[in-house]
């Protein structure tokens, strides 16, 4: 259920005024989302949903006890309360206590739009109908997903602070795959605004991708100069941004930690042509005004032109090292030029353009060493053309080599990402060489 | 093959009308609620409905080092229904549980079913369904939400002291609990109450050389359980945390792995995953259909390589099941009303494929009469899609120790807890690291080593497989995490399986050439 500014006021107004601890915060979040999936043209499964939860965490002697509920009845909130009150009695004294925050300044962010906000399934479907219609059009087999939402997110604090945000979502990918099932291609999207998502274009650069008889080549393993569309890049990047945690580069356990002890906050660990930022005011991504502790996002660049400008900092490790908070960022920007993608592949002479990539993971985190395969449109470039589909490699790269080589990047533009659980980010094609295809995989 | 599948045989308990006091929501409400809902969904010309009320509670701790970070109980209320009209799906989910709530589900289950009919090409079939009337309650020993919130945050702070004494510099410990109660109807009668409760102990060791710009982490072995209390305090987790320290301090140092193609010998706190990844996922019908091709992925397996692909070499036996004691999807029926006994199957036998997984409506697809009762939504608000049984390799019938396998080893390695994992979207192509590696050399078990991970192929690597342990030596392991589908559906699920060896794998030295 999605509350306005005002019920969710009223309900954490009704929470705090109940309170028994020494200090009470109050979270709500909840909306309505909907969601179909199709496959080989035809639908499968869908949902709408309504969802409203409260999380209460009452402070008592420096200890914090939480208890969340989807239930809003007062009998239920008031178990809830109090027994989040008699988990904190319970608990041991938290060396670390941080007391909930008081009133805070928000830079405002735009992420909310009554069109899209009031997407129901029927214009879901709509755009899937474009997708397979394009698909039936160049006879491809199509596959996807059509979601919309709008979601709220509110925080009240016994100390005086309330902060309420909403958005809206919009997101649509899709798959293709030729009527061999032996090639596939992919594209997607993801907007606050709905009119900011184009379906037809999504459909044809799916579509397109796919739409190759020939049969894809096998490349063996070794290092390869890449053009890696926006949508890798920007996966690549939330790994970057996902370790840029302050306390694992104080505690020596992070790429950000210094030899000997500190951080590498001020140093150049990657190629100078590396921007990413954090922005709530930047309508390409926008991140939201409010972060998880109640910390105020502000515009940030974490890596400016290649030097670690900033590291994430819980409020109790920025208590206990004595430094600035720094809230976890969900949405960013990776800074790009103004190069065409069809100006890299004209560049390269022998190379794989990576449509996208998948299944990623760390394997080893004090040098960024992680691995994943590409899927779904990985093409030969060779002598400035595109001239071959390939079929899937598994990648095992040191990201800080990658992003400290890079040869150019195009120019930045909104995409979609699945890891971290998706978000809005922003991001260019980029060019790099030496990328590391460990092995051959017999998928597309 | 009977007396080897031990592990297995223990049929779920079947609980009577006394074991309400298990369940938190009212029996009689959910039944006047369901029928509400499904007359009013048949009334307006569904030809099938089904839906889903359920509360979860779950609970999660966290400590690091000598600070409890985090104590978190949530509990989640709410129903899910599903309408099939004119061959359309429709589905509605809310976090409520009132009657007002449930007539306007089915207007939207409804509305939704319209509205994707534009594009429903196919009509969605069901086949015939049983319907059954039953309550099911996980046998369990205590309660894990009866046990005091202090003697957990002691635990964990226990975990963490253990560790840290023993040679971590840092240890971060965990409790995951969960307690699902589902009431299931459908059209055709089905009216079915279950509950179950899964727990996961868990902890990160992890040393640190400042000097040398190096660390290593050790993660626990204990893995998520269907189980009680009994469980976390059966479990030696300050014992494991004091080795973990230890072991955490001592790959630092040790030897580091020569990349190469070794013999393996993998431990079941790590074959587990491979298990799930490449067997499990790539024997999924919905994927081998496409229905998961956007995200999730597909399949290198297509249907008429049923009964005729070799997986896996003749001591590879894979089998599917909802009832193995302890195990994450071990329950009475399924999220699509099938009971346990349809998901009592082998997907490989002796090496040869012998059966997808499959869940309502995708049987007809491959041409079987029925599906296998493989259907799970990680809430009611969820739309049921095909999720795992458990799903385990059995041991070998012949007597065979965790020595044995060793001792036909020349050159290998012996590994030891989940690491790093990565498969391609269609599951061949896989990487997986580990907590432990040790040598082996001539038959005998040597030296730690660090920082490996190995990489196959997923046909190639079952195929390899030349030694297996007995039932003597099967370990049941497995997730709460499982993520599937669009929006990301999480299931808990177990795979179990003895050691297994395997000839010429490529492992990687994660530090050096990869």
């Amino acid at each position: 259920m999605f509350l306005s500014e005002d019920d969710a006021k009223s309900l954490s107004e009704r929470v705090l005024s109940r309170s028994s601890a020494d200090a009470c915060v109050v979270k709500i979040d909840g909306g309505e989302e909907h969601s179909l999936r199709f496959a080989r043209g035809a639908a499968t499964t869908n949902l709408a949903t309504s969802e409203t939860r409260i999380r209460i965490s009452s402070h008592i002697g420096g200890r914090v006890g939480s208890v969340t509920t989807t239930l809003l009845d007062d009998d239920a909130l008031q178990a809830a309360r109090l027994r989040s009150e008699e988990i904190a009695r319970l608990l041991p004294v938290d060396p670390d206590y941080v007391a909930p925050l008081g009133p805070q300044h928000y830079d405002p962010s735009a992420r909310y739009d009554d069109n899209a906000a009031a997407l129901r399934l029927d214009a879901l479907a709509a755009q899937a109908a474009r997708v397979i219609a394009e698909g039936a059009r160049v006879d491809v087999d199509t596959f996807g997903c059509a979601s919309s939402a709008r979601q709220f997110e509110a925080m009240a604090t016994s100390n005086g602070l309330f902060a309420y945000e909403r958005s809206s979502e919009i997101d649509l990918s899709a798959t293709a795959r030729n009527k061999s099932d032996r090639w596939s291609g992919w594209a997607g999207a993801h907007e606050f605004f709905g009119q900011r998502l184009d379906a037809e274009a999504i459909a044809r650069r799916a579509c397109e991708k796919a739409a190759h008889d020939m049969e894809p080549v096998d490349l063996e393993p070794g290092n390869y100069t890449v053009i890696l569309e926006p949508a890798a890049v920007a996966e690549l990047a939330f790994w970057v941004m996902s370790a840029m945690d302050a306390r694992a580069a104080d505690e020596g356990r992070s790429f950000y930690a210094r030899p000997g002890g500190g951080t590498m906050i001020g140093e150049k660990l990657f190629d100078e042509k590396l921007t990413i930022r954090l922005d709530p005011a930047d309508p390409l991504a926008p991140e939201a005004s409010v972060g998880w502790e109640g910390v105020p996002h502000r515009a940030r660049h974490f890596i400016d032109k290649g030097v670690v400008n900033a590291l994430y900092r819980s409020r109790s490790w920025a208590q206990k090292t004595g430094a600035e908070p720094v809230p976890f960022g969900r949405n960013f920007i990776v800074e790009g030029s103004d190069a065409s993608l069809d100006d890299m592949i004209r560049s390269v002479k022998r190379g794989v353009l990576v449509t996208r990539i998948w299944y990623e993971n760390m394997v080893e985190r004090k040098s960024l060493l992680l691995t994943g395969l590409t899927r779904d449109g990985n093409f030969l470039i060779e002598n400035g053309r595109v001239t071959a589909p390939v079929r899937n490699m598994r990648f095992n790269q040191r990201l800080g080599e990658l992003f400290g080589n890079i040869v150019a990047l195009g120019k930045t533009e909104r995409t979609w990402r699945a890891a971290g659980g998706g978000g809005a980010a922003a991001a260019p094609p980029m060019l790099a060489e030496s990328f590391c295809f460990s092995s051959k995989s017999s998928g597309i | 093959m009977a007396q080897s599948l031990a592990p297995f045989k223990d049929a779920p308990e079947r609980a009577g009308a006394d074991s309400g006091d298990r369940f938190a929501l009212d029996r009689a409400l959910l039944h006047d609620l369901a029928g509400l809902a499904l007359e009013a969904a048949k009334r307006a010309g569904a030809s099938y409905a089904d839906i889903r009320f359920g509360e979860t509670l779950r609970e999660y701790a966290q400590a690091k080092d000598d600070r409890l970070e985090h104590f978190d109980e949530r509990r989640a209320r709410g129903f899910g229904l599903r309408v099939l009209l004119d061959g359309s799906w429709g589905f509605y989910g809310a976090r409520r549980l009132d009657s007002a709530s449930l007539r306007e589900g089915v207007d939207r289950a409804l509305e939704n079913a319209r509205a994707v009919r534009p594009i429903q090409g196919r009509p969605i079939a069901l086949e015939q369904l049983p319907a059954h009337e039953a309550e099911w309650v996980m046998p369990m020993g205590v309660d894990p939400f009866a046990v005091s919130t202090r003697d957990k945050a002691d635990l964990l702070l226990s975990i963490c002291a253990a560790a840290r004494d023993n040679g971590a510099d840092f240890c971060s410990a965990s409790l995951s609990v969960a307690r699902e109660e589902r009431f299931f109807a459908n059209s055709l009668g089905a009216r079915i109450r279950q509950t179950r409760t899964r727990i996961h102990p868990g902890f990160t060791a992890t040393a640190v050389d400042r000097a040398l710009g190096r660390m290593a982490s050790r993660d626990s072995l204990t893995p998520a359980r269907g189980a009680g209390w009994e469980y976390v305090t059966g479990a030696g987790l300050l014992q494991e945390a004091a080795l973990a320290g230890e072991q955490a301090r001592a790959k630092l140092s040790a030897k580091p792995v020569v990349s190469g193609d070794y013999d393996l010998v993998i431990d079941p706190t790590n074959l587990w995953l491979t298990i799930h990844e490449t067997v499990g996922h790539s024997t999924e019908l919905d994927r081998v259909l496409g229905w998961e091709a956007n995200f999730a992925g597909t399949s290198f397996i297509k249907p008429a390589m049923l009964d005729n692909l070799q997986f896996g070499s003749a001591l590879m036996t894979i089998v599917a099941d909802r009832s193995q004691p302890g195990a994450l999807s071990t329950i009475g029926f399924d999220d699509d009303g099938a009971p346990a006994s349809s998901a009592e199957f082998k997907i490989v036998d002796k090496g040869v494929f012998r059966n997808f997984q499959m869940a309502l409506g995708q049987a007809h697809y491959i041409g079987l009469p029925e599906s296998n009762g493989c259907a799970y939504a990680d809430s009611p608000t969820a739309f049921p899609i095909q999720r795992m049984p458990n799903i385990s390799l059995a041991p070998n019938p012949e007597k065979c120790t965790l020595e044995d396998l060793f001792s036909g080893v020349e050159n290998g390695i012996y590994v030891v807890g989940a690491g790093s994992w990565s498969i391609d979207q269609q599951r061949d192509n896989f990487q997986f690291g580990g907590q432990l590696f040790y040598e082996i050399k001539n038959g005998r078990l040597g030296e730690l080593l660090r920082d490996g991970a190995y990489q196959g192929r997923t046909l190639p690597f079952w195929r390899s497989l030349d030694g297996l342990g007995d039932a003597s030596t099967y370990h049941l392991d497995g997730t709460f995490t499982c993520g599937k589908a669009e929006p990301v559906q999480v299931a808990p699920v177990s795979h179990g399986s003895p050691p297994a060896r395997f000839r010429k794998v490529r492992v990687l030295n994660t530090t050096g050439d990869v």
